[in-house]
């Protein structure tokens, strides 16, 4: 048995960066696999290691015991420092600045609104086909954090309102428009070297091209595309990705297109293409 | 290497950032800013201003160095730790993942809404007119200077500023001086958005003496009065401004 337990769901947002961090750092971590729509993250077993029932968790055994981590990026900077392998932090203190303003950025401003559009077209929708509307009220019922069943109920029941979408479509054109000025200043996002913020951002944004591709493609974001694809070359990415169930995982593909044009919004995430 | 630090009176993230400077030894201009007039919005000399911009952490102070702008207290704070005497966190990554987590706990619930109660109590009305960048920040501003304060949110933030009281009160339960153990950026982060909470909730407190204590060691400590020492007005913990915002999620 590894050292290392990861509780994780698809490798995609949230879950996808401890999952990348840990095989960029090479370090042998024991895959556990959370089905999220099944509400696995609420049983009993789950929440007797992560009482908040939120994914990922991550544990470490050693001759401390066992260390409980939770909160992806908080999780990523522990790997880093903790496991030998590749830096993902760079030595320069004001890269780490940047790095870290750019992941509190991504993680509260830019990935709630893009969370919003996932979940109300695709976690919302299957989460309801799968369990059936009667079933779903008990299980949203055993969330323990009040904020969590909050946005379980909005997005299973519809109930995001037209203001709260329209917010978040304006901070998704906003915030991919600020991904493409910042990387045109560097080769990766906020520093010179691969890091953390790279991880972090590509778990939000690998996917773009096909949810928003009115916005995010060869010719309106090249350098966002030219970042996407240089990190979907590496091994520690492919391996990464294979780590996935569904097709959610499969559509990180796309980016072995030489060439993605514009294509509608309505093409978009809104056409169930996630 | 030229670094300027623009600030606020010494509350909230503005004296979070002034204690760690004053703790580091870094070498810094510091220039006091009225961030109810907008100045942060007009700082002369920037050649990036994305953070400055778009900081989730609104109204906050911001370094700048050789031109670009740097901003959200807690990385600020780290960086002058990390080019000073590198005092002020764990170097045991899981001690340093747990003061992160609890800064983290401080900005996300804590900060949201002691700002709020903050502008209610006393920034109403009281704003200047800025162009700002941000739409999301611009309309907090719009919403401080119209008084529009919904009395659901006013509750959330009670209850938030209530159980933040509440952790520190457990996290001391061992008999500790500071939060994580030895003195972290954490002890001055957590201070500068509770200690104007006294007056505004103050049943939070009430009971609570493990984190008045620590409220009083902090105020005591050399790098907290070096801050306090630079308010130009004699009551800097009412001094509050457009933070960060409240959950959107609900």
């Amino acid at each position: 048995m590894a050292e290392v337990t990861l509780y994780h769901w698809e490798p995609n947002a949230n879950s996808g960066k401890p999952m990348l961090a840990l095989m960029e750092k090479g370090v042998t971590f024991d895959s556990h696999y959370i089905d999220m729509l099944n509400f696995d993250q609420h049983r009993p077993e789950y929440l007797a290691i992560n009482p908040q029932g939120t994914i990922p968790a991550m544990t470490h055994r050693g001759t401390w015991g066992d260390r409980v981590l939770v909160e992806s990026t908080a999780i990523m900077e522990y790997v880093n420092e903790q496991f030998d392998g590749p830096d993902l932090m760079p030595g320069d203190a004001r890269d780490r600045w940047r790095i870290r303003w750019w992941m509190k950025f991504m993680d509260q401003w830019l990935a709630p609104s893009f969370s919003m559009f996932g979940w109300k077209f695709f976690v919302g929708p299957n989460a309801l086909k799968a369990h059936g509307q009667d079933k779903i009220e008990a299980q949203i019922a055993r969330i323990p954090l009040p904020e969590r069943q909050t946005a379980w109920r909005k997005a299973v029941f519809g109930l995001f309102s037209e203001a709260e979408m329209a917010e978040s479509g304006r901070r998704i054109g906003v915030g991919i428009q600020m991904l493409e000025a910042e990387l045109g200043k560097r080769e990766w996002l906020a520093s010179d070297q691969y890091s953390l913020a790279d991880v972090n951002g590509f778990n939000l944004a690998y996917a773009m091209p096909l949810s928003q591709p009115h916005l995010a493609n060869d010719d309106l974001t090249p350098n966002i595309m030219r970042w996407l694809r240089a990190i979907y070359r590496r091994p520690a990415t492919r391996e990464c990705w294979k780590l996935g169930r569904t097709p959610m995982a499969s559509r990180v593909e796309i980016l072995e297109q030489d060439y993605i044009p514009p294509r509608d919004e309505s093409e978009g995430i809104a056409s169930g293409v996630r | 290497m030229s670094m300027i630090l623009y600030h606020g009176e010494p509350n909230g993230p503005s004296l979070a950032v002034l204690a760690a400077l004053a703790e580091s030894g870094v070498e810094a201009e510091c220039r006091p800013i009225n961030l109810l007039a907008g100045d942060r919005h007009t700082l002369p000399g920037l050649t990036d201003a994305v953070a400055r911009d778009m900081g989730v952490e609104g109204e906050g102070p911001v370094l700048v160095v050789d031109g670009e702008a740097m901003t959200e207290s807690v990385f600020i704070a780290q960086f002058l730790d990390e080019r000073g005497k590198q005092s002020l966190q764990p170097r045991e990554a899981f001690a340093h993942w747990q003061m992160l987590m609890w800064c983290r706990r401080i900005t996300e619930r804590c900060a949201p809404a002691a700002a709020f109660l903050g502008c209610r109590a006393y920034a109403a009305g009281k704003l200047g007119s800025p162009a700002i960048a941000s739409a999301d920040l611009a309309a907090r501003w719009a919403a401080v200077q119209a008084g529009d304060f919904p009395e659901e949110q006013v509750a959330d933030s009670v209850r938030h500023v209530t159980a933040t009281v509440q952790l520190v009160e457990d996290q001391l339960a061992d008999g500790r001086d500071w939060l994580m153990g030895p003195l972290t950026l954490a002890d001055f982060e957590s201070y500068g958005w509770l200690t104007g909470m006294v007056a505004l909730v103050p049943e939070a407190f009430a009971g609570q003496d493990r984190a008045t204590a620590w409220l009083a060691r902090v105020r005591a400590h050399p790098a907290v009065q070096n801050a306090l020492a630079q308010a130009t007005g004699a009551n800097p913990e009412q001094s509050w401004a457009p933070g960060p915002e409240i959950n959107r999620w609900g």
